[in-house]
Order: C-alpha cells, then sequence, then structure tokens
C-alpha cells in the first residue's frame, strides 16, 4: 500500500503546485508563439486569397506541392527549422523550470512561493543540465544494448533485411519495462540536488542509484505506473491531434482550447511523476 | 549446312502457322527466332545458337538486313549508351558485348564479312548496337530471310535493365535482334526502310511481334523465368538442366535465372500468372498480384483484353535492382517490394506501370525511340487512374493521417514544378530532350495532358477512344498522328463539333507545342449600385430610392486572366455570399475576361476549373479567390502545430 500512498501524496503534491504549473504551461506556449505566429503568416502569403489552401482541409495534400513551388519549400523548411529550435529550447526551458518543482516537491510538498519556485529554477538548472543529458546518455546505450545490437545482428543474419516478428516485440517489451529504472534515478537525482542544495550532478546520480537500491519495488512500481498512465495519456493526444478537423472558426477554437488543457494535464502528470519520486525517495 | 536447310524447311509451317500459345496469330509475325542457348553463370556468358528470319512485306526488294546488337552498348565508355553518362562497369569484368561468331543465310553463304555496324542516330563510330548485314541477294517481296547465327552475349554488371549481379541475372537484349522493316504509309513513313536506332541511355525499344522458341541450358540449382511460356523442363545430368519456352507475338524475349528466386503463382481468368522473387520480396506477394489482377481487370476492361494466357514478374534482389521496374510484354519486372510501408504503393505503383506497358507499348509496339510520349506517356496517364482508382482518389500513392498524394499529382508535379517544362515540345525522339527533360516530358507532362484531355472529353469518351485505338491498332504499329486520328472520330461521333472540328487544336498545343496553361482568377469587386441622382440638365434627379437594405444592388466583377499561352476552354464556379452558385463556360481565348453580375448579393468567390479537369494548369492555387481569407485550414494547421510542438517538447524532456 505504500505505493498508492505515494502515488497519492505526489498528487496531492503536485495539485498544489498548480501556480507553478501554469507558470510553465503560459511560457511555453508563449515560445511556442512566437514561431508558429510567424508561419501562419508565411502560410497566408503563400496562398493569398486562393482556395486552395481547403486542399490542406484532409492533411497536407502533397499535391500542391507542384503549384506553389519553392515558397512551399521555404515554408516547410522554416517550419522544420523552427521546430527543431522549438525542441532545443523547450528541452532547456522545461529543464529550467524542473528546477523549481523539484525544490517545491523536495522541500515544500509543492506549497513553494513563485519568486522562491523562480530562484530555485535558477539555482538548479546547471546540475539538472547535467543530470538530464547523462540521462539522455544512459537511455541511449540501453535502447543500443536492448534494440540496437539484436536488430543489427539479425539484419546481418537475414542480410541486410530489416529484422521483424515476434523476438523483437519482445526486445521492445523489455526496452519498455527498463526504462521507468533510469527516470526513477534521473528524478531521485534530481531530488537530491534539490534537497541538498549540491550541485554535484555525479554525486547526484550516484543518490539516485542508491534511492533506486534501497527501495526498488516502490520506485520502479511509482514511475511504472505513472508511466502506463502518461503513454495513454500521449496516445490520446496524438489521436486527437490526427483524427481531428475542426471546420470553423469556433470549432478550431475549441480543438485550441481542449489541447491547451490536454497539455496542462500532460505538465500535471509529469509534475505528479517528480512529486511522487521525491515522495518515494523522501 | 544441309541440315539447317533442312531444319528451315521443315519448321517453316510450324514457325509460321504454328500455334501454341493463342488461337490465332495476334500479330503479322514478320520475324521469328528460335535459340539454344547456354548460360555460364561464373563468366556470365550466354552462348547461343539462333535461327532468324524476317518476311519481307513490303513491294520492293530489300538489298539489307539491319540487326540491334544491344549488348554492345555496354562493350565500350565511348558507345552512345555509355556516353550519355548514366554507366560505368564494375571492374574489368563488368562490360558487356555480344559477338556474332558466325552467320549463315539459308544457301548457306558466310555473311560474316557482309556485317558492318553503323550509328544511324548520331554517327558515333565507336557505337556497336546497331549492325548492318549486306545481302548477297536482295530479300523479294514475300520471300523471308533465313540467317543462322551463332553469337555469344557477356552480360554487363552493373545491372542497367540487362546485366546481372553475383549469380543474379536478368538476361535482355541478349541476341541480335531484326529492327523493324517498315513500309511506306507506316507511322507516317514516306518511303520503305529499315528502323532500327541505336541503344540510347533514355530510350527504350521498338521492334517486330514475333514467336520466339527457346531454350536455355543452365546448372541445375537456378530458378528461371521469362516472357514465355513454360513449356518443360529437362535434367540433363551432371547438375545441368534444360528449360523450354515458346512466346508468340510479343516483341522481346527476356530471362531471368537466380537460385535465390521464390516462386509463387496466381490465376485471373484464363492467365497464369507467375511471381518471382527473393526471399524477402515474396512476402509481399499479395499486395504484388493484388496490384497486377487490378491493373488486368481495370484495362481489360477500358483497353482491350490481355491476349496471352501466361505473364510473369520479378521483382529482382537488392543486388539486382538495376533490373527493376522494366518491361518485356509477357515479362515485366517490378521493385521496391517489402521496402516500403504500407501507406506508400510505390511498388505497386511499379507493378502497375510496368504491367500497362503490356498494352503501350507491348500490344501497340509503337516507336518507343521517336514517339516515347505514346508509350510512357499513355502507360503512366493509365497507371495513374489504375492506381488513384484501386488505392484510392486523392491518396492512391501515399496515405496518412498528416500527409496524402494521388499517383496523378506525383506525376503532374513533376512536370508543373519543373523549371524546363518550356524547354521542348512533347514529340521529340527520346535521345533529343535536352537539358535532362526526357522523363518529365515523356512521362509526366505527356499523362497530364491526357488527363486534361480526359477531363475535356469525358472519362467515358476517352476509354473509348483507347477501345477503339485498341482495336484499329492492336499489334500494327500507331504512330502519334495514328492516335490523334482516332480521337478525333471518337470524339466526333460522340460530341459532333461541341469541340471544334476536331482536336487537333488541342494536340497542337499540347504535343507539338511548349506553351504553358495557366488560368487565374485576378479578383472579383462587388459595388453597391447607387441610385441614379445628381444634376441633369440644370434639374436634379433622384430616382428609385431604395428604404431597405435587403433592396441593395450590387454589381460583381470576376476578373479573370490567362497568363500562359496555351489556350483551353475552362468553366468557372462563382459563389454568392447568398449561397447560390453559378457555373460559366469561358474558351480562354482572350488574355482576359470579366464576368458581371447585378443582384442583391455580392460574388464572393470564383473557382476556375472547380472540378480539376485541367491537370495542365501549372498553378492551380491562383485558380481561385475568395474574398474571406480567413480560412479554416490555416488556422487549424497552426494550432496543431501548437499542440505537436507542446507534445514533443514533454515528451523529449524527462
Amino acid at each position: 500500500m505504500a505505493l498508492v500512498r505515494v502515488l497519492k501524496k505526489g498528487a496531492a503534491d503536485a495539485a498544489l503546485s498548480y501556480k507553478q504549473l501554469l507558470v510553465i504551461w503560459v511560457v511555453s506556449l508563449i515560445m511556442i508563439l512566437f514561431v508558429s505566429f510567424p508561419l501562419r503568416v508565411m502560410l497566408n502569403a503563400v496562398f493569398g486569397n486562393s482556395m486552395a489552401v481547403m486542399r490542406l482541409t484532409d492533411g497536407f495534400d502533397a499535391g500542391l506541392l507542384g503549384d506553389v513551388g519553392k515558397p512551399f519549400l521555404y515554408l516547410l523548411s522554416a517550419a522544420g527549422t523552427g521546430g527543431l529550435l522549438l525542441l532545443l529550447a523547450g528541452f532547456l526551458l522545461y529543464t529550467f523550470f524542473a528546477g523549481g518543482l523539484f525544490a517545491s516537491y523536495a522541500t515544500a510538498w509543492g506549497g513553494l512561493k513563485m519568486t522562491a519556485f523562480i530562484k530555485e529554477s535558477a539555482r538548479n538548472f546547471l546540475p539538472f543540465l547535467k543530470i538530464n543529458l547523462l540521462t539522455l546518455l544512459i537511455i541511449a546505450g540501453y535502447t543500443f544494448v536492448v534494440l540496437g545490437i539484436p536488430a543489427a545482428a539479425r539484419m546481418a543474419l537475414s542480410k541486410g533485411s530489416m529484422p521483424e516478428g515476434g523476438s523483437m516485440a519482445f526486445l521492445y517489451f523489455i526496452w519498455i519495462l527498463g526504462l521507468p529504472l533510469w527516470l526513477f534515478v534521473a528524478d531521485a537525482s534530481r531530488r537530491w540536488i534539490a534537497a541538498t542544495g549540491s550541485d554535484r550532478a555525479f554525486r547526484a546520480m550516484g543518490a539516485g542509484f542508491r534511492a533506486l537500491k534501497e527501495r526498488f519495488w516502490l520506485s520502479y512500481g511509482t514511475v511504472l505506473l505513472i508511466l502506463i498512465f502518461n503513454a495513454i495519456f500521449i496516445f490520446l493526444s496524438f489521436w486527437y491531434l490526427t483524427s481531428s478537423v475542426p471546420e470553423k472558426g469556433g470549432m478550431i477554437f475549441l480543438f485550441f482550447i481542449l489541447s491547451q488543457i490536454m497539455v496542462f494535464i500532460r505538465l500535471f502528470m509529469k509534475a505528479w511523476r517528480y512529486a511522487s519520486v521525491c515522495e518515494a525517495a523522501r | 549446312m544441309k541440315r539447317f536447310v533442312i531444319a528451315v524447311c521443315l519448321s517453316l509451317p510450324l514457325a509460321l502457322a504454328g500455334q501454341v500459345i493463342v488461337n490465332t496469330p495476334l500479330s503479322a509475325r514478320l520475324t521469328g527466332y528460335d535459340i539454344d542457348a547456354v548460360l555460364e553463370p561464373e563468366t556470365h556468358i550466354v552462348s547461343g545458337d539462333m535461327t532468324a528470319w524476317w518476311v519481307n512485306s513490303s513491294s520492293i526488294p530489300v538489298g539489307d538486313a539491319m540487326m540491334h546488337m544491344y549488348l554492345n552498348a555496354f562493350s565500350s565508355n565511348k558507345s552512345t549508351f555509355a556516353r550519355g553518362g548514366r554507366w560505368s562497369p564494375a571492374g574489368d569484368d563488368g562490360w558487356g558485348w555480344v559477338r556474332i561468331e558466325s552467320m549463315v543465310d539459308a544457301k548457306g553463304r558466310d555473311l560474316t564479312d557482309s556485317m558492318r555496324y553503323v550509328s544511324p542516330d548520331d554517327g558515333n563510330e565507336y557505337d556497336r548496337s546497331v549492325l548492318q548485314i549486306v545481302l548477297p541477294e536482295p530479300v523479294q517481296p514475300g520471300d523471308t530471310l533465313w540467317l543462322q547465327i551463332s553469337f555469344k552475349s557477356k552480360l554487363p554488371s552493373p545491372i542497367v535493365r540487362t546485366g546481372y549481379a553475383d549469380d543474379f541475372h536478368f538476361v535482355a537484349q541478349w541476341f541480335p535482334k531484326f529492327g523493324v522493316y517498315e513500309t511506306a504509309g507506316t507511322r507516317n513513313r514516306e518511303s520503305d526502310g529499315w528502323n532500327c536506332h541505336q541503344f540510347h541511355p533514355n530510350s527504350e525499344f521498338y521492334s517486330n511481334h514475333s514467336v520466339y522458341n527457346v531454350t536455355v541450358i543452365l546448372p541445375e540449382e537456378f530458378v528461371t523465368g521469362s516472357g514465355g511460356m513454360f513449356m518443360e523442363e529437362m535434367n540433363l545430368g551432371e547438375g545441368m538442366k534444360k528449360v523450354v519456352w515458346r512466346a508468340e507475338d510479343i516483341v522481346d524475349f527476356a530471362w531471368t535465372a537466380w537460385p535465390g528466386y521464390q516462386v509463387m503463382t496466381r490465376k485471373w481468368r484464363d492467365v497464369d500468372i507467375t511471381f518471382l522473387a527473393s526471399e524477402k520480396g515474396i512476402r509481399n506477394a499479395d499486395q504484388q498480384f493484388e496490384a497486377v489482377i487490378y491493373a488486368l481487370e481495370y484495362l481489360d476492361d477500358r483497353v482491350g483484353p490481355y491476349p496471352w494466357p501466361h505473364l510473369t514478374f520479378v521483382d529482382p534482389p537488392m543486388s539486382g535492382q538495376g533490373a527493376g521496374g522494366m518491361e518485356y510484354t509477357t515479362l515485366f519486372t517490378t521493385s521496391g517490394g517489402g521496402l516500403f510501408p504500407s501507406f506508400i504503393r510505390l511498388p505497386e505503383m511499379v507493378t502497375i506501370h510496368e504491367f500497362g506497358h503490356a498494352y503501350f507499348m507491348g500490344i501497340m509496339a509503337n516507336n518507343e525511340f521517336e514517339e516515347p510520349w505514346l508509350d510512357e506517356g499513355i502507360n503512366s496517364y493509365w497507371e495513374q487512374r489504375i492506381v488513384d482508382d484501386s488505392y484510392g482518389d486523392g491518396y492512391g500513392l501515399v496515405r496518412l493521417p498528416f500527409i496524402k498524394m494521388s499517383d496523378a499529382d506525383q506525376g503532374r508535379m513533376n512536370y508543373v514544378a519543373s523549371p524546363s517544362r518550356t524547354i521542348s515540345t512533347n514529340d521529340l525522339p527520346s535521345w533529343m530532350y535536352p537539358h535532362g527533360t526526357y522523363s518529365m516530358m515523356s512521362y509526366s507532362k505527356a499523362a497530364t495532358w491526357l488527363h486534361t484531355l480526359e477531363g475535356i472529353i469525358t472519362t467515358e469518351t476517352m476509354d473509348n477512344v483507347f477501345r477503339e485505338y485498341y482495336r484499329r491498332w492492336a499489334f500494327r504499329h500507331p504512330s502519334g498522328r495514328d492516335f490523334i486520328t482516332v480521337v478525333n472520330d471518337v470524339v466526333r461521333s460522340e460530341h459532333g463539333n461541341r469541340f471544334g472540328e476536331d482536336m487537333n487544336w488541342f494536340f497542337d498545343q499540347v504535343l507539338y507545342g511548349h506553351e504553358v496553361c495557366d488560368y487565374i482568377v485576378s479578383g472579383i469587386t462587388s459595388n453597391k449600385i447607387r441610385s441614379y441622382s445628381g444634376v441633369v440638365d440644370g434639374d436634379s434627379v433622384t430616382y428609385a430610392k431604395r428604404d431597405r437594405k435587403s433592396d441593395t444592388l450590387y454589381l460583381s466583377r470576376v476578373s479573370l486572366e490567362r497568363p500562359g499561352g496555351l489556350i483551353l476552354p475552362v468553366e468557372v464556379l462563382i459563389g454568392f455570399d447568398d449561397g447560390s452558385e453559378i457555373l460559366e463556360t469561358w474558351d480562354g481565348k482572350a488574355a482576359w475576361k470579366d464576368f458581371e453580375y447585378t443582384g442583391t448579393s455580392k460574388a464572393v468567390w470564383a473557382r476556375i476549373d472547380p472540378d480539376d479537369k485541367i491537370d495542365l494548369d501549372v498553378n492551380r492555387v491562383n485558380n481561385s479567390w475568395s474574398s474571406d481569407q480567413k480560412f479554416p485550414a490555416a488556422r487549424r494547421m497552426a494550432k496543431k502545430f501548437i499542440f505537436l510542438m507542446q507534445v514533443m517538447i514533454s515528451l523529449i524532456t524527462i
């Protein structure tokens, strides 16, 4: 029952930090608007008063490429570059605010004041960035070992054809089962930084591994369960993103509102994991 | 030699009248080949003894014979083919060639000293792809020229249509083959003569429909397939076997041998379909058979019957992909099976395209050298119709939640997006297209204007055009002019003079001209019509004062322009703010046109070619204009972009 207690306490702490979550949501939205607004202006400039834009109603009709010509390539190029820059900036932004969130959950059960939240975010930024990068490196290595090497071996054995079939599905399953371990270590490490005020990322990682070892099943179970919820939610988000085709202005606005509610829920679920790990590692 | 003469006499009736595959000859059968060949897989050499015959169907004696020696295109870096820059050998063993070791006529006369290589297309002295044989005595009208030829053919590597890769062999253009002797009037020709072009990088072929009896001896571990009907296979012992095929009324005979082939067969009506592929490619067999059967049914229904009871197609292994995407009437190669996810129908598109060549040019046997649009353009047009009708209009080629593309749009895009689209007319010989425009012009532009023709004369009439084209010209070497005559006759019989006396105005522009088609809605204005007021002859006048808003009259003007030089009749759909619509037609001849409307509603949008019939229009974005710029699609895309980025950022951060 410790698992349920941890999850409940984590959810409560995450709910308490709703103001911080709102700040993260607003700042990230503004950041994305800086790219999306010029893209929309470009799109309107490319199509002008033409009704050809209606061919984008049911997904992007690639047949338009020939008609629009180079301006459309510029548009795609701008969207691609802008998207990559946004991913980079978003990664840094979330890393920054994670510092404040962990401080909030590790020291104030979610009740950190806004100024302290920003201050803690700034203080923890660099060690958190190191931990994030180290964790991504570990996950990449883990992926290479669990998926990459067997896939390469199978490709070599089958003379160049892509691996497929049941054994790869099993490996994907193993890979997914291992993922919560690394996420817990990253979260517990960041909690250690936030709780101790240290900026030593490698020591923090050591603390993260120790926390995993000491309370393995609770730690693993906590992150696994939240990840399952997250996976379902992300699937729903993509389903909504791809299947929803609002036709009129009001429906498009409703789509925007619903999508932002989903983004906020996703933020909350991430904060829930942070807070639950802080509780589990306490 | 006596044995040869006896064999010729004995086989003559069988060759000319023998029916093994089809009930009655489909073609005039002016040429035929009996070939006994041996494949040496280690050296990639095919040795052959061949009896070849040609019937002089003209009314004059013919003093020479012309033969394709196409493997010689791979024999040096100075051949016309190699100069095209598309091929260089994979090491010293990669060169390909065909050599005649002996050639005698029916009287046993040695003709090897009468042979010389000629280059009728470009005068290239190093090209060895066309052989002229000066005969010791002319072939009289109605007589048959018999040649007994021993040859050796070395396959090239890497493969370009023909060749080998390791133990994979695709054996095409491999034996000395007669050119086409055209009589005056054939394809608008003024006088009799041989039509025998060199092997070019950007061209395919032109041949007579022939009868083939082919035997091949090769190691027994090789799995084989060919354009002929399989007759028998004999075990010769010592690890060797002999395979026997016969083919009737096809324009070329190619075959393939590889130990790694997996074989599957299906039957469609009376046609036995055989699929050869690698272990990986065979997994895609269901989709491939489905594509072939789609195409068979489609063309059988709309053009004419597929006349042979056999069809073989091949998905070469990865190392032999150079053989992929080629056609030999009853044998064709596809490519890419199993390499693409199911939402990309590229392998199916290749399969349908290459099968379509069984009709254009396999059955028609038009001259691909001189009029490539007549087979590649027409075949691409049908391929696009089949793919889009079979896999989904609007997304026949690619279908994803975010992106889609029809096959017709893919072809059209190649044309409209090409900066060289006005560089030449569409009727050039294949090797004459400048700046690498052969593919764009022969395939894409021609298919695009055929879709446009369909849009103008209707799909039903277009199908009838092709039914008539097939009826008149199957197995008879039609020219582009012959096709146009069929179009004119069918359109006239079905539509009278609706499109003018004939459709030459269309072909003069799209085939023999190089202008582009572009129509624009340049704007819409709607102004209130004021009541008559002012001072006239010193008196102040005010008439018809309206006191209700609904009584307000508007003068709406829809302005159209034609910046392109190509003139086509177009439809224009105009929408008003009360929801009503008016469909107008414009002959498109003037440089501009205004449509004016007076009424209580304002024109708010206009769309030229609302049903997208005119595929030739190079820019459909400017075909429409709406006063409402707040199109939901752009807004929705922006909102989705925001959502996508938010989800992605939250995913990549831990």
